[in-house]
């Protein structure tokens, strides 16, 4: 049998090519429990957009670690935020992060924002039989930047574990404590002064660590923000221009402000 | 006719007359190893010379457009394949080319019932320290030379651009600051490209500074920057002459 078409600058093309594509390994249901349960969120602030997660991973009632970064930057101009299986949602990342860089760099311009949005999908789409097993389920949160708009605008799209994608208005939030995110983004959208939307950095960055603490008040598999022991959250900005990322001296300097 | 060696020598020496011919009259491009990263030069006319390969890594070249293309996505595949299959810190130049493109050109090169390759080549990679630096010479037969420092040419024909790489890094020793790297890289272009000499005779400072801004006038100068240090991985960035004041 010859090899398949290569399409112009599709990397799963050139590792089919190569007789090499991401792992899809099939599981037993004797498998060991998951490292999942998060909580990570994205809303829309003033400047842009801010992406935000815990950093703990359980496997039940097991603390694994509490260092862990679940908002990955893909490119210049993509983030991903990740709930669910670390496993699966690392190796997403992993492949749309080479996929988008080859694109860019074999094609000479960008991916389109849908076009990131629908690899995401793709990805998810293949995860099903993992995700029907219970043992690879991932919802992750994805923010890109709009091109087609001047000036570029930073949108944020959420999923469900079937690949199908959404675009979120305001905010979105993934994991084991997003409802208790959920609920508090969405009074801050309709009663909050400032209302989300309305915040500069350093409002956002505050209300963002103090949704963290919230959330890890309701849900023990959220790591929540302790500035006494210095851990903080993962936070990362994007705005039309790229990609900022908070670090943890710069979360603690705005959250004492 | 390839059954008789003296033949396929003649047909070898014959190839490689064209492809000189053939390369005669492109546009050099440059690279050079500064303090804080690598400066790569071209001026084009409607194609582009310098490209982003992979996180650390860039390529200049000259030649026809569509061989350019090839070579490139060729390093482009090999880098992200070695990259996702192993580590992006796995992806080295001296693989790239010493196993990759290198064999790649030499076995085109020698097939002589095919069309060879117009292309000349510098390939760059960026290390942690300027003494981890290397800029490969890579020629339209495979051949290829690495460099882990100083100013490297890529030209038509080989007297001129030796003569280019050794004046280029008398001027250049010293120097970090990147316009002024690249008012000498552009002197230096419009030396080859005029035919002016870069071993005796040297035309004037002035005379440098007035020729390339005329003769770039209507082109493209092309600027590629592979920052040393940085906080996203991948370390190209492309730079205009505005940019750096020129």
């Amino acid at each position: 049998m010859s090899d398949p078409s290569p399409i112009a600058g599709d990397f799963f093309s050139l590792l089919a090519r190569h007789h090499a594509p991401p792992s899809r390994a099939d599981t037993s249901p004797d498998a060991p429990a998951q490292t999942q349960a998060t909580t990570v969120f994205a809303f829309h602030f003033a400047d842009g957009v801010l992406m935000g997660g815990d950093r703990r991973a359980t496997a039940g009632n097991i603390i694994v670690t509490d260092r862990v970064d679940k908002v990955l930057e893909l490119d210049a101009t993509s983030l991903l935020a990740i709930a669910g299986v670390p496993a699966t949602a690392f190796e997403m990342a992993r492949v749309l992060e080479t996929s988008f860089e080859y694109y860019r760099r074999s094609q000479l311009q960008s991916l389109s924002l849908p076009a990131k949005v629908r690899a995401l999908a793709r990805l998810l789409r293949e995860n099903l039989p993992m995700t029907m097993q219970g043992v690879g389920v991932v919802m992750p949160l994805f923010a890109g930047v709009d091109q087609t708009v001047s000036p570029p605008a930073p949108q944020i799209y959420f999923y469900d574990p079937l690949g199908a994608q959404f675009h979120a208005v305001g905010y979105a939030a993934s994991g084991s404590g997003a409802g208790t995110i959920r609920s508090i983004l969405s009074f801050q959208d309709r009663y909050g002064r400032p209302r989300p939307t309305q915040m500069d950095l350093q409002q956002a960055v505050q209300f963002a660590l103090r949704l963290l603490m919230i959330a890890s008040e309701f849900d023990s598999a959220t790591g929540g923000v302790n500035p006494d022991a210095h851990t903080f959250a993962t936070i990362k900005v994007l705005r039309g221009a790229g990609v900022e990322t908070i670090a943890a001296e710069k979360q603690a300097e705005l959250l004492k402000a | 006719m390839t059954e008789e060696p003296y033949r396929w020598l003649e047909a070898i020496g014959n190839r490689r007359e064209y492809v000189r011919e053939q390369l005669k009259g492109g546009s050099p491009v440059f690279a050079a190893s500064l303090r804080d990263g690598i400066l790569l030069l071209g001026v084009g006319a409607g194609h582009s010379k310098v490209f982003e390969l992979f996180d650390r890594h860039a390529l200049a070249g000259l030649g026809h457009p569509a061989d350019i293309e090839k070579i490139r996505q060729a390093a482009i595949d090999a880098a992200h394949l070695e990259a996702f299959n192993r580590a992006p810190e796995d992806v080295s130049l001296r693989r790239l080319i010493g196993f990759g493109l290198s064999p790649q050109l030499k076995t085109n090169f020698e097939q002589i019932f095919s069309a060879p390759f117009l292309v000349e080549f510098l390939l760059a990679e960026v290390g942690a320290e300027p003494g981890q630096d290397l800029i490969a010479r890579l020629h339209f037969d495979g051949a290829f030379q690495l460099h882990t420092k100083g100013a490297v040419v890529a030209a038509s024909q080989p007297e001129p651009e030796t003569a280019a790489q050794t004046w280029l890094n008398q001027m250049l020793a010293g120097k970090t600051d990147r316009g002024e790297t690249v008012e000498v890289l552009l002197q230096a272009w419009w030396c080859l490209t005029e035919n002016k000499s870069l071993n005796e005779g040297v035309p004037s400072e002035a005379e440098r500074r007035d020729g390339w801004r005329k003769a770039a006038n209507g082109r493209t100068v092309e600027i590629g920057w592979l920052a040393r240090k940085g906080n996203r991985r991948a370390r190209f960035e492309e730079l205009t002459l505005a940019h750096l004041g020129l």
